[in-house]
């Protein structure tokens, strides 16, 4: 993604939000409103239905639909939602800014020159400046006591003496690698090849001299950095995945626990319901992720953050693409799990299992990272549909995927979710509307159980 | 019109037979009450029209034909236990069970006012359904049946725990929607209010049906009653030694008579006027509680 179609997207983002909660605003203004127009009217039973929609993918797909939009209404009104997304964008905002402001801007280096400084040697205090990331500001002084003086208070850094002498304030080490040092040895060649007469290009090329390239026979330890965006990506999928999912899980177990679920499913099909749900809840989150994501590359983008140089923008891609592959494969588990419980105090054992595999591919996916080399069983884990979410964008941090590797992983994890989803759904289906306990998994796995 | 049939219903949970071969009708234009003690299978006979409950046996009917989803989009349903979300507001509530139930959004919203303002609780739209009084919770549970206009209302316990005018409320609401042609069915303990909102009964024990039919019928069945006062008599002692005349109860002076059919009420009248002067002599209904009592002893 590119910086101008964050610019593009970012607006759009806001102004979505914007009109979304507006139009709740007006419809809980006009539903508070007890004596509103419509209120005087007559009593009346509306008693023959209008002719239904049409069978088929229709009133399937707009059932779902309804339970869909009913579960976005009620996750962007909660206050949950909305300062979770809040912390999540200043969290993000504060790795992304706190590490540029830290980062500081080197004031320009005051030199003193006492006498004349050739060109050559001016060249070479200008040069060895630029190579220590600042610049130079000469000040002529008088003499040398002049000079010492305004070393002593601090006024200047350091002064030349008629291109022979450096006088500094404290004294340096002479194989130390500081600016000083270097500017002293710099000088020191210089003011040699001044002596030597070289020609200018003869000068040029022993000003440009570079050390030798050093080969190894044995290997090295071949430290590879992670894109430090995929560690932030690797978070935000692992706090993802647990916030929704463990949604997915509550809401199911409430309307299993209001009952409300026996008005639901009087009216439409468990598959409908389960579906609508998961769907609904999915887009709350990829929404979310998707704003916090547009925020982050915005502000990289203005403060100049390394997060999307290099894989970067493959990165924060891939990212979005395997919280979507997460969210879809991990959903079902958690809402067959709702369905198993009937109370809030049987959600933690509920949860606890299903969160293993998530915790298990979060720790290791952000120690392989740390550690800066992908191990093979990050590698591993990289395809296995529940770890994959953590370990792929950890790999493609690390440059250490190909596209067909990336896609097959994919793969695997669609055909895993669709496994997954078929027997979650069963398990649904089955336990929903069983009340008075928790249903056991074994009481509703069995072909036979009813 | 329609008209609901449940056809040898039978429903087993392990050893525990919930419904037992069940079959009894609903027919539209009537509130029917469905009675029967605590566990005798009624909430699982009204799951079962909805398909809450797999069936071991047997077949819900709608105009003849078994039910299915379509169907059931027309019936609407009101469970024992609350089946509202608690968080919801209760307009937005009652619009999205209308919408489930193939309502516009328009109808929806438009049929929710109507039937918030008939239950008093319009002005309750923008509430949370739990920061409702237990009254109004189960007015807006009614609304929610009746939202999408339904052909068949099945009431689970509409009327526990409400106060007179919540009880007045809702069975005036069943009345009116069974004298515009619905089929209305819900279940009751309070015997009195059944009586008072039901034309029929069906009463069911240990998921058998034990007596079904008009209410009135069900009062004048069986033998004749006699409520006979005598002047000065305590203990209805004249009563005793008449031929074909039980004495049921005795209650501050009034006794309560149960007389075999062939018995002439006549013979009962001389022989309590030999005893004193008669203040009171007259032909009692059965009352719906008697007929519980009998039907599931």
């Amino acid at each position: 993604m590119s910086l101008r179609d964050v610019r593009f997207i970012l607006p759009v983002v806001v102004v979505l939000a914007a009109a979304v909660r507006i139009r709740f605003r007006l419809r809980r203004r006009s539903a508070g409103r007890p004596g509103a127009a419509r209120a005087a009217r007559t009593p009346r039973a509306p008693r023959q239905p209008r002719p239904r929609r049409l069978p088929g993918f229709g009133p399937f797909s707009s059932d779902v639909g309804l339970v869909a939009a009913r579960e976005i209404r009620e996750r962007l009104r909660g206050r949950i939602f909305r300062i979770g997304t809040v912390i999540m964008l200043a969290v993000v905002a504060g790795a992304i800014i706190i590490p540029v402001l830290t980062k500081s801007t080197p004031q320009p280096q005051r030199v003193g020159v006492v006498g004349s400084l050739a060109a050559p040697l001016h060249a070479v205090v200008v040069a060895s400046a630029k190579t220590n990331g600042t610049t130079v500001q000469f000040v002529p002084e008088p003499d040398q006591k002049a000079a010492n003086d305004a070393v002593r208070s601090g006024n200047i850094d350091l002064a030349i003496v008629n291109g022979q002498n450096i006088v500094v304030d404290k004294p340096i080490d002479a194989n130390d690698s500081s600016g000083t040092a270097q500017l002293a040895m710099n000088l020191g060649v210089a003011a040699a090849v001044q002596a030597a007469h070289l020609t200018p290009a003869q000068s040029a090329a022993l000003a440009g001299a570079k050390p030798l390239p050093v080969s190894s026979l044995q290997p090295g330890a071949a430290k590879k950095k992670v894109h430090p965006t995929s560690l932030i990506g690797v978070i935000l999928i692992f706090v993802m995945l647990t916030q929704y999912n463990t949604w997915t899980l509550i809401g199911v177990m409430e309307e299993k626990a209001s009952r409300v679920i026996e008005v639901l499913l009087a009216a439409v099909r468990p598959i409908q319901l389960l579906t609508g749900k998961v769907l609904g809840i999915g887009l709350v989150a990829f929404a979310q992720a998707f704003l916090i994501v547009a925020v982050a590359l915005t502000l990289s983008a203005a403060v100049g953050s390394s997060l999307l140089h290099g894989t970067g923008p493959l990165v924060v891609v891939s990212t979005l693409v395997w919280l979507v592959l997460g969210y879809s494969f991990y959903c079902w588990v958690y809402a067959a799990a709702g369905s198993l419980a009937q109370r809030q105090d049987q959600v933690q054992s509920l949860a606890f299992p299903l969160s293993i595999p998530i915790i298990f591919g979060y720790i290791i996916s952000l120690t392989a990272a740390a550690s800066g080399s992908p191990s093979a069983l990050i590698k591993v884990l990289a395809y296995l549909p529940p770890t994959a979410p953590f370990a792929m964008p950890v790999l493609v941090g690390f440059g250490a995927i190909t596209w067909w590797e990336f896609l097959a992983s994919v793969a695997i994890s669609i055909l895993g979710t669709i496994a997954v989803a078929r027997l979650a759904t069963s398990i649904y289906t089955r336990a929903i509307l069983r009340t008075g306990r928790r249903v056991r998994i074994r009481e509703v796995v069995s072909r036979t159980a009813g | 019109m329609g008209l609901l049939e449940l056809d040898g219903l039978t429903r087993r949970f392990g050893t525990l037979t919930a419904l037992d071969d069940l079959s009894f009708s609903v027919p539209a234009g009537e509130v029917v009450g469905f009675l029967g003690p605590n566990g005798a299978g009624k909430t699982t006979a009204m799951r079962a029209v909805f398909g809450l409950t797999d069936l071991d046996a047997g077949v819900v009917k709608w105009n003849g034909d078994p039910v299915g989803p379509a169907e059931r989009r027309r019936f609407g349903y009101m469970p024992e236990e609350r089946g509202l979300y608690p968080a919801m507001l209760v307009g937005e509530q009652l619009e999205y069970l209308g919408r489930l139930h193939g309502m516009s959004a328009t109808d929806a919203e438009s049929a929710t006012r109507t039937w918030l303002d008939r239950l008093g609780v319009l002005d309750r739209v923008g509430s949370k359904v739990d920061a409702l009084s237990h009254g109004n919770q189960q007015r807006v549970q009614l609304a929610a049946a009746l939202v999408h206009g339904p052909e068949l209302l099945i009431l689970d316990e509409p009327l526990a725990g409400l106060d007179p005018s919540g009880i007045d409320a809702i069975g005036g609401v069943l009345v009116e929607q069974a004298r515009a042609g619905c089929c209305v069915l819900f279940s009751s303990h309070q015997l009195d209010q059944v009586e008072d909102l039901c034309e029929s009964v069906t009463i069911i024990d240990h998921g058998r049906l034990v007596v079904t039919g008009k209410v009135d019928d069900l009062a004048t069945s069986g033998s004749p009653r006699l409520v006979v006062r005598v002047e000065g008599d305590r203990d209805g002692s004249w009563a005793r030694g008449l031929k074909g005349v039980a004495i049921s109860e005795v209650d501050g002076g009034a006794a309560r008579l149960v007389l075999d059919p062939t018995v002439d009420s006549q013979t009962v009248l001389e022989a309590a006027m030999a005893k004193g002067r008669v203040t009171e002599f007259v032909f009692e209904r059965r009352r719906l509680s008697e007929v519980f009592r009998e039907a599931v002893r």
